[in-house]
């Protein structure tokens, strides 16, 4: 089971995406309120993927990103946006995210879109 | 995805954390605007917390939040990019207020299960007028963005990637997205980047073709597309308008749909990333484990029910009838011990359901405001002891009565600016809003300096509709007051937007009372009124002392019982109308015989025989007489059931509960029981 972090300062969210992984055999191994959060856990918890949304307090999720890349640079993060965030996603991407779903987010993009990253070496 | 997500829990959290969004922003504004000015973290805050309410009530289908939400966010993201000057505080407050109205009826109806079908086109359509007029106003002329050309040239390019450069179509997309920048035309083939991996394998293998219209000449688009990073070659067409025109097929905007996309192996250009100092402090804010949960109402609430059986199910078998006369020490021992722990269990309990009353009392924050803004008043607000807390069930019912009461204060209280200063007073009116514990109560403290209740008003209005139930001269200053109260009363000759609906203090009364509370008024002509709400800290369980009467029982609250005594017949003086009292220490005390006010048959007539209870409720003190005591026990209130109720309204019940032995108990409200 590929272990997962999500990371979101909506409860919500998490929640949504949450069910949406463990329905597919995710396993969410723990969750983040911000950026920075996320980013300490990242390195405590490694792991195999990272869920990040870009809008947050404490620390966006570029920044986190940007962070965890430079910390581990093989991370797979997939950022979670929103419509009229392309040039944050662009720049994430640009920074290391392997992709992105964009909220509302189905959940085949969801499942596909990680399976993808994970089925990179 | 209609039902994917209309899973409960994910609907009770989308309500929860919305409301609390909500709330938070209210405050945000409030405070912002006593502040007179946004300060960057509330921007970002207010941006944040939309971004937030956009993407969930997207995601619970509930467009007409999400639109409102995306339209406030786009201009806070405005606001927090530019730093625009000309900015009216007041008209963003306001419509960013307006919103957050809306958004809060809808989740309303939502909890209430009806559809969130209401409509905020226009709030949109202002807030969008506004952002339109800031960008306008803002416009730096220098950094001025070229307006949108008119498209004086038209262009093919066709672009091939570097091999292995892996996410082609984002890549494409990437040039489109930038693309628009310098054109408003733009067409590309193949269509679907984003929608489709497959458009991957057509970039690979033909390419990446792009028609657009732009006013810039052939060199800098050349140049625009040189930039593209991972390519491989370029050629770059200019096309005569007719040629273009064959290419005029329906616009697509990526951004609409922008879900799918794959994946790249290689990372092209990792910023190199800066070390914030934001992480060296990292200790101090990182991984906190979670302490707190949040729990379902109607968990909570199923929980108190479940003690109170259990209450009442020790109570059954602690005082089993079977058990009488019999000397079971081991039994009494066991059954302490349970007792202690189903106390404990109890006061937990309560404890959980307990809330702070800050929520409540800082929600008044707007109303003031509002109220103010309309009315053109200058009114302060000041919220003492907003920590005390109070059962969540109760706090429900005194929201909407203490809104009343401050709005009333708001608008019949204080004086408008100019009234103050003639009289010597302040130019801003204060409201206080205290909260404080005081033994099983919670008293709630509404005071203004304004105007004070007028006497004569009052009593005119009370004789007029025959509200006066004793005479005038021998009513004190309080009475008067409190005769504001009563149904059917309400000085106020005109009905203002926000007070004096018809509805008056009789319901705020009424509400309060439904909950156990009770209300009084004072005032002072010149110096302001003062509103007292006594609440109980909670509805559910209570100590009661149970007695007798004839074949009933009777459960009277242990902590209004002064003290019971059996009397002589000779201590029993009558006053004039040959009403029964009672001296005890010098001060005398009305006798109320229960047997006769709920007419029931009992041996137990005499004095001696029987026994009197003194009762201490709201300041107000009298002897109960009856037959007997049957001991004290913890009863759990269990309201009395609907149809008893809406039958007969029964004078000086609080409720009901069960007895040890399974019978039941009337809970005598005895404040109420001797009222008029």
């Amino acid at each position: 089971m590929k272990r997962v972090l999500i990371v979101d300062d909506a409860a919500f969210m998490r929640m949504a995406i949450k069910n949406i992984l463990v329905k597919h055999d995710f396993e969410v191994i723990d969750e983040a309120e911000n950026g920075l959060v996320g980013l300490n856990k990242y390195k405590d918890l490694k792991p195999d993927l990272v869920t990040m949304d870009i809008t947050m307090p404490e620390m966006t999720g570029l920044q986190s990103l940007k962070e965890i890349i430079a910390y581990d640079s093989n991370a797979k993060v997939v950022m979670v946006s929103a419509m009229g965030q392309e040039p944050m996603v662009m720049e994430a991407i640009q920074s290391g995210a392997k992709s992105f779903i964009v909220k509302p987010f189905k959940e085949d993009h969801v499942i596909k879109t990680l399976n993808n990253i994970l089925n990179l070496s | 995805m209609s039902d994917q997500y209309s899973n409960e829990p994910l609907m009770e959290m989308f309500l929860f954390e919305t409301s609390q969004l909500l709330e938070q922003l209210e405050q945000n504004i409030l405070s912002s605007e006593k502040e007179s000015g946004f300060s960057e973290d509330s921007i970002n805050e207010i941006f944040r917390i939309m971004h937030t309410i956009k993407g969930s009530s997207a995601m619970m289908l509930f467009d007409n939040i999400a639109k409102l939400a995306h339209s406030i966010e786009d201009l806070f993201f405005f606001i927090r990019k530019e730093k625009p000057e000309q900015i009216d505080l007041t008209v963003l407050s306001d419509l960013v207020l307006e919103g957050v109205d809306f958004i809060k009826t809808e989740v309303e109806k939502i909890k209430g299960s009806s559809p969130a079908d209401g409509n905020a086109e226009n709030l949109v359509v202002t807030i969008k007028n506004l952002l339109t007029e800031l960008k306008r106003m803002n416009a730096a002329p220098a950094a001025a963005f070229t307006p949108i050309p008119s498209g004086d040239y038209a262009y093919k390019a066709l672009i091939h990637f570097e091999e292995g450069c892996e996410m082609e179509n984002i890549r494409a997309y990437t040039i489109i997205h930038n693309l628009k920048e310098l054109s408003k035309e733009i067409y590309y083939i193949p269509e679907d980047i984003i929608d489709s991996d497959e458009s991957i394998n057509v970039i690979r293998k033909n390419g990446f073709q792009i028609y657009l219209k732009t006013d810039r000449d052939y060199r800098k688009m050349h140049e625009f597309f040189m930039q593209t990073i991972f390519l491989k070659d370029m050629e770059l067409l200019q096309l005569e308008d007719t040629e273009f025109a064959q290419y005029n097929k329906p616009e697509i905007t990526p951004e609409e749909n922008l879900t799918k996309l794959s994946i790249g192996k290689e990372v092209s250009q990792v910023e190199k990333p800066v070390r914030t100092d934001q992480l060296e402090k990292e200790p101090t804010t990182t991984n906190t484990t979670q302490s707190i949960i949040s729990v379902g109402v109607v968990k909570l609430d199923k929980l108190m029910d479940l003690v109170g059986e259990m209450v009442i199910a020790e109570a059954m078998v602690i005082q089993n009838p079977d058990l009488k006369g019999l000397q079971l020490s081991n039994f009494t021992k066991a059954a302490n011990q349970l007792n202690k722990i189903t106390s404990e269990i109890q006061d937990i309990v309560m404890s959980i359901r307990m809330v702070p009353l800050s929520a409540t009392f800082i929600k008044m924050h707007r109303i003031v405001r509002d109220m103010c803004k309309k009315l053109d008043k200058d009114v302060h607000l000041e919220i003492i002891g907003e920590e005390t807390e109070v059962d969540k069930n109760i706090i429900e019912h005194i929201s909407d009565p203490l809104m009343h009461l401050v709005r009333n204060s708001v608008d019949h209280g204080i004086e408008n600016t100019q009234e103050r200063l003639e009289k010597g007073k302040s130019k801003s009116g204060t409201i206080t809003l205290e909260a404080k514990n005081a033994g099983s109560d919670v008293l709630i403290i509404v005071r203004d300096d304004g105007k004070g209740l007028n006497k004569e008003k009052i009593l005119k209005k009370a004789r007029e509709n025959n509200l006066l139930f004793k005479n005038e001269e021998d009513m004190t200053d309080k009475e008067i007051y409190n005769l504001i109260l009563l149904p059917g009363f309400s000085t106020k000759e005109k009905v203002t937007e926000f007070s004096g609906r018809g509805v008056g203090m009789d319901v705020v009364t009424k509400n309060i009372e439904a909950v156990g509370g009770t209300l009084s008024v004072d005032s002072v002509a010149e110096k302001g009124t003062v509103i007292t709400l006594k609440i109980p800290l909670t509805l559910a369980i209570i100590d009661g002392m149970n007695i007798k009467v004839g074949k009933s029982r009777y459960t009277i609250p242990t902590i209004s019982i002064k003290e019971s005594f059996r009397p002589k017949e000779t201590e029993i003086i009558y006053d004039p109308d040959g009403n029964e009292m009672i001296m005890v220490r010098g001060e005398c005390y009305a006798i109320r015989r229960l047997h006769e006010l709920y007419k029931l048959k009992t041996n137990i007539t005499k004095f001696s025989e029987g026994i009197i209870i003194m009762v201490e409720q709201d300041e107000k003190t009298v002897c109960v007489f009856a037959d007997e005591l049957l001991g004290q026990q913890q009863v759990v209130v269990k309201a009395l059931p609907h149809y008893i109720q809406s039958f007969k309204r029964i004078r000086g019940l609080a409720g009901c509960t069960l007895l040890g032995d399974g019978s039941i108990s009337l809970i005598l409200d005895v404040a109420r029981m001797f009222n008029r």
